[in-house]
């Protein structure tokens, strides 16, 4: 009688597959048996499974840890296997199927498949990280109040795409570690797409501040953007990177998300004193070509500025 | 040679008889003066010293605001009291404050009537001779002789300059003619020899304001004064002449008032630097105490011009930008004075058309004072690519409608050239 046997981690990961079409399958750590476990904690002969010509029964040799049931957790000696069922011995776990066991539906490609292998091109690759580059050694550029020479932007230039590039890195190493592939190229590729995306819409947000006055409730919904395009990314390193459900991967890039996001936030806050003699404002400026929506009058911004004095003597007598 | 001998002789005579007369006018003086000291009740020490001085005779005691401040704002947590030349003690009752001119009348309860000081009718002239009694360091009573100076002419609040030591402890001190007459009273120093009087006058008012009617509430008699003086000062510098003044290519306001100064500064001797900047700042000499974290009462305009050499543009107005993102208020004040900071900022073309601001305007409501603000405005220009012309002021202690019509004012004033 045909029966599947799988080699499972506690996390149920699969890391072995057995097929056997004997009606009587032995397991445990000694050279004998059909399935050989490394499992110090198993027996040398450890369980048997025998068919009596309707049902599959479990049998524990008398060993020192014992078999168990993972649901109930009560003893597997003399159980009558269904298809599913998975044995606890010593600290392995086996997943005992039948060759007529249900599987999945067949996953159709994703739409962002033909994005993803788009990015994994060497030629996206080195642009979009030569870009990142140059957008960080310009800035670099910027913000030096002295005169700088080419390397001395270079060094912290490169240095920042690395930094960077150690995200897709790390996430295909653990895709490797956990049995998946690593397709770093993939992940390279994305990333920093993902990360040009971030420089453009911090752009599009300060010609934003720089144009429109403080009456617009901008900065909640400017915040918005690299939240979305922070989820994205996850998203689609959970996607190259590993074989999840949809759930699963909602779930974890949203989690990383709230981790970063949140935490970045919490750390604002925890910063933030009690009392800020200084006063917070946003004095956004770019160059005159920047500047797009027409300027007010003085009156009317004095009109908006004079709202200000019922706000501050509210607040005030709050204490 | 006689000739010398005879002005040594002369000087020496001088001198002793100043002293002589020193002496005369302490010993005369001294059951009229006291140290008043503001004690903890909870550690049941004294947290600071002055000096004051009887002017009536039924107990009433003038001294600085500032010597008694922390009572005035606290009240439940401190009580005054006087210590007199024979070591007496006793507890005061604040009665009256005249905050803007930093003056106080306590009292303390009597049966019998006091020796007490008069106050003179008449300033003295320059250069006369008067007396400053005080008790600095808490080293004990000590008369100090100077000079009379004239009137600070740089101040708003008129102040007396005085040549002669004045120290910390002598605050609330009173400064007595050759006639033993009051023609001051010790408030300030600012360093050797110089010292700062509030004129004689100020208190002769707040005397007889009290005579009229005693304040029910020392906290609305501080509010009723700090808006008056903040009326009195704006309307002043608003009628006054705005002349234009050339800071680089831009045009900015000089206020003439006297008691505006400005000061500049530019880097022109740096070859280096990325480009060229040049400052001016004018602001008020002088500020109201109201409690040792808390000063109010002062303007600060700063102007700045900015002219790029070989830079492009985006970073002109990158380190541009980092150059006003940190302003701050010009006065003292903390978390029990006053609300946090909310700010407006647009972009504004003022009606002289001749320039276009990134404007920023935020302020601070007092808590104790509801009808006072402090005040900052921040306006950069956004229309020329390799220049910049940034106009700034803050503004403490101010109402709504000043302060409105200040920034009004001000936003008009500054242009292109």
């Amino acid at each position: 009688m045909e029966l599947i046997i799988e080699e499972i981690s506690r996390g149920h990961k699969l890391l072995g597959r057995h097929k056997t079409i004997k009606n009587t399958v032995t397991i445990g750590r000694g050279y004998n048996n059909d399935i050989i476990l490394t499992d110090p904690h198993v027996c040398p002969e450890h369980l048997s499974l025998d068919y009596d010509g309707e049902n599959w029964i479990v049998s524990d040799k008398d060993t020192i840890n014992g078999s168990f049931l993972e649901t109930g957790k009560n003893s597997a000696d003399q159980h009558v296997i269904s298809s599913g069922d998975i044995i606890s011995i010593g600290k392995s776990q086996i997943r005992i199927i039948f060759p007529h066991h249900p599987v999945a539906k067949s996953v159709t490609f994703s739409p962002f498949e033909s994005l993803i292998s788009s990015t994994r091109h060497p030629a996206v690759i080195i642009g979009s990280m030569f870009l990142f580059t140059f957008v960080a050694g310009f800035i670099f550029y910027l913000n030096n109040s002295t005169k700088v020479t080419f390397t001395q932007l270079l060094v912290p230039s490169v240095g920042m795409t690395l930094l960077f590039a150690l995200w897709p890195s790390m996430v295909a190493l653990i895709s490797h570690l956990t049995k998946h592939d690593a397709r770093i190229m993939n992940q390279l590729g994305i990333s920093f797409v993902f990360f040009n995306l971030m420089w453009i819409t911090d752009v599009f947000e300060t010609i934003a501040q720089f144009n429109l006055s403080s009456n617009w409730p901008l900065t909640g919904l400017i915040t918005l953007f690299p939240i979305g395009l922070g989820f994205c990314l996850f998203w689609l390193n959970c996607y190259i990177g590993f074989h999840m459900t949809k759930e699963r991967r909602l779930t974890v890039a949203l989690s990383l998300t709230a981790i970063l996001f949140g935490g970045s936030f919490l750390i604002k806050l925890s910063h933030k004193p009690d009392f800020n003699p200084l006063p917070s404002y946003n004095v956004t400026i770019m160059t005159p070509n920047f500047l797009i929506a027409p300027s007010n009058t003085t009156d009317n911004f004095l009109k908006d500025s004079a709202q200000l004095f019922d706000k501050t003597r509210k607040a005030a007598q709050k204490k | 040679m006689k000739g010398f001998f005879t002005f040594l002789l002369l000087c020496l005579s001088t001198n002793g008889f100043a002293t002589e007369q020193a002496e005369e006018i302490f010993k005369q003086l001294a059951p009229s003066l006291y140290q008043i000291r503001l004690i903890d009740k909870t550690s049941g020490e004294k947290s600071s010293i002055g000096s004051g001085f009887q002017i009536s005779k039924d107990g009433l005691i003038a001294t600085n605001y500032h010597v008694i401040s922390g009572f005035a704002r606290h009240p439940a947590k401190y009580t005054i009291e006087f210590l007199d030349h024979q070591g007496n003690k006793g507890v005061l009752e604040l009665k009256s404050v005249d905050v803007i001119n930093d003056l106080a009348l306590v009292k303390r309860s009597t049966e019998i009537d006091l020796p007490y000081f008069s106050i003179a009718d008449n300033a003295p002239k320059r250069g006369e001779e008067i007396y400053s009694l005080g008790n600095p360091h808490d080293l004990g009573m000590i008369v100090v002789p100077g000079t009379y100076n004239g009137l600070k002419t740089e101040s708003f609040n008129q102040r007396i300059h005085f040549t002669g030591s004045v120290n910390p402890g002598m605050s609330g001190g009173p400064v007595v003619n050759n006639e033993t007459k009051v023609v001051g009273i010790n408030v300030a120093t600012s360093g050797n020899q110089i010292g700062f009087l509030v004129p004689h006058e100020k208190l002769a008012n707040l005397y007889k304001a009290y005579q009229l009617s005693v304040p029910e509430s020392i906290d609305k008699q501080m509010a009723d004064q700090l808006s008056q003086n903040q009326q009195k000062l704006f309307s002043t510098i608003l009628t006054a002449e705005w002349k234009i003044k050339t800071l680089g290519n831009g045009v900015i306001p000089a206020i003439d008032v006297p008691f505006i100064r400005c000061w500049g500064e530019s880097n022109a001797d740096k070859t280096d630097a990325l480009f060229l900047a040049a400052v001016a700042n004018c602001s008020l000499d002088e500020n109201t105490y109201i409690s040792s974290r808390f000063f109010t009462s002062n303007l600060e305009m700063e102007f700045q011009y900015m002219q790029a050499k070989e830079l492009s543009d985006t970073k002109f107005y990158h380190l541009y930008e980092k150059r006003i993102r940190r302003a701050g208020p010009g006065n003292k004040a903390g978390k029990d004075n006053v609300s946090e900071y909310q700010c407006h900022h647009d972009t504004v073309t003022p009606d002289n058309n001749a320039i276009e601001n990134k404007t920023i305007f935020c302020t601070r409501s007092y808590k104790d004072f509801p009808k006072l603000f402090d005040v900052l405005y921040l306006a950069a220009s956004i229309d020329k690519n390799n220049q910049a012309l940034v106009s700034h002021f803050t503004i403490a202690g101010v109402e709504q409608t000043t302060a409105l019509a200040f920034t009004r004012k001000f936003m008009e004033s500054v242009k292109w050239n």
